[in-house]
């Protein structure tokens, strides 16, 4: 019997197409958010927004990590549906659907507590391209959480 | 020999996990794979390995079905037990 557990012939071993899935948006936000934010961070725009002479080149910097983060993820995307055809068509199963609902749960509070901090307290204290930056930083972290965590669960397990 | 799962421990009990004999079932059921396995019950073969490593507690939907497909009834597949260690 011993040997029998030892036979790995038939353990298969691999990472599934939805883990995969979030290593490429983990990858994707990391690569293109995360340059945006040490930008914006080293060299804050000036200027009120709305106001003449405001610094509006952070929206061109913006549109440029979203466009690089659609392409990334469109690219990524074909690439790992040509590699596991069979798992991108299938359905989720109740282990991706329990790991995603953990996941968004905990970003989503993630989310909340940092909108609440950008939108009711940060006014008091900035305003302008801090106040957008900062809304951003807080939807990249909650992004992150989520992301993070359904690696952590497909890796680590569900009841690690 | 089996394979730990969901710890469950409370005030006033002693820690108790679910194992289970799938791996060893699988291979008197002429070396199933966990693809077969995991398609035959509607999980994917990750689902399957997890279930088998202890890294995830199947629902028990999935539970029967893994018990249905490899002819055996429930408790002969998982078990609920204080020391984690597979006695069947």
């Amino acid at each position: 019997m011993f040997n029998i557990m030892l036979n790995t012939k038939n353990i298969e071993l691999g990472m599934s197409y939805r883990e995969q899935s979030s290593w490429l948006y983990l990858f994707a936000m990391s690569v293109t958010f995360g340059p945006y934010l040490v930008w914006m961070s080293v060299s804050p725009p000036g200027g009120a927004i709305g106001q003449p002479g405001a610094d509006l080149s952070p929206l061109w910097v913006y549109a440029i990590a979203c466009a690089a983060q659609v392409m990334i993820l469109g690219a990524g995307h074909v690439w790992l549906r040509k590699q596991n055809p069979d798992e991108a068509r299938a359905p989720l199963d109740e282990r991706d659907r329990a790991i995603q609902l953990r996941s968004m749960g905990v970003a989503y509070k993630v989310l909340l507590v940092g909108m609440i901090l950008v939108g009711c307290v940060m006014p008091f204290t900035s305003g302008g391209w801090e106040i957008v930056n900062a809304a951003i930083f807080m939807i990249v972290i909650a992004q992150v959480v989520r992301d993070g965590l359904s690696i952590w669960s497909y890796r680590r397990g569900w009841d690690a | 020999m089996g394979c730990r799962s969901g710890v469950i421990a409370g005030a006033g009990m002693r820690k108790k996990t679910i194992t289970n004999n799938i791996r060893m079932l699988r291979f008197l059921n002429g070396e199933m794979t966990q693809t077969e396995l995991g398609k035959r019950v509607g999980v994917t073969r990750q689902t399957i390995a997890a279930i088998e490593a202890g890294k995830y507690s199947p629902s028990l939907e999935a539970a029967f079905g893994i018990a249905e497909v490899l002819g055996k009834r429930l408790d002969e597949v998982f078990a609920w037990e204080e020391d984690g260690e597979w006695k069947g």
